[in-house]
């Protein structure tokens, strides 16, 4: 278990240098997700902000298919994100860690369904190679 | 809101003068590190490149010197826009309150 010291007070960080596009892994040292957005709390937007508004602050990393929108523009759709909770990332480095297994997250249930359902059907699909 | 809503968007101060685009966001870590919030600290603008510093911004980060000197090249004039200082988000658009500050966008190493 991390003891969280990468997410001291006072320390600073570049969101598209070290949040963005890193690894998201699980309490159990599996691979989640990717970080391809972030969700901030709301400010007013195309309106003035009142001298001494409270800066937003991160309440998700999101995941979601995102190939196309970095491409052309855009982004996709609200209901296309999968999100999880800032409160659940225990430490930043080369990647980012969460403080539970991958299952307990909404985020990669394709790749958990398809693993249950298709490949595990398959003779063999699930055990390593012997 | 989503954070790509900003990154990239054009930057102009109270006047309407473009400065340039917002190359990345900070954020700092606040309260106790099992209860840590990342809040945003400000907005990093570069005036030639909306490009990522590919961490050349790092105080500790000077090598391989050849990749150190390009980067810091294409991002010369490069600032820091504190959160106080940003008047309003449109979209495609950050505008800056009149006598917003120009602070150092050098990000500071890990162990400092």
């Amino acid at each position: 278990m991390t003891d969280r010291k990468s997410m001291r007070a006072g320390r600073v960080v570049d969101a598209e240098f070290q949040l963005i596009d890193r690894q998201v892994i699980d309490s159990e040292g599996m691979p989640v997700v990717a970080v391809d957005d972030l969700e901030v709390s709301d400010v007013p937007w195309n309106t003035d902000l009142p001298p001494g508004t409270e800066a937003p602050i991160v309440e998700n990393l999101l995941s979601g298919p995102v190939l196309g929108t970095r491409i052309f523009g855009g982004r996709p759709p609200e209901s296309r994100w999968q999100r999880i909770a800032w409160k659940h990332v225990v430490d930043i480095g080369t990647a980012l860690t969460l403080d539970a297994p991958a299952k307990e997250f909404d985020a990669g249930w394709t790749e958990r369904w398809v693993r249950d359902h298709v490949v595990g059907k398959i003779p063999g699909g699930r055990h390593d190679p012997e | 809101m989503i954070l790509s809503d900003v990154l990239r968007s054009e930057v102009v101060d109270a006047a309407g003068h473009r400065l340039g685009r917002v190359a990345d966001v900070r954020f700092r870590f606040e309260g106790p590190p099992s209860a840590s919030r990342a809040r945003m600290a400000g907005i990093i603008v570069s005036p030639r490149t909306s490009a990522s510093f590919l961490g050349y911004e790092r105080s500790t980060l000077d090598r391989p010197v050849i990749l150190d000197r390009l980067l810091r090249f294409v991002h010369r004039g490069s600032f820091l826009v504190d959160w106080d200082d940003i008047h309003r988000f449109e979209d495609g658009r950050v505008r800056l309150r009149k006598g917003y500050e120009r602070r150092s966008a050098t990000l500071p190493g890990d162990d400092e």
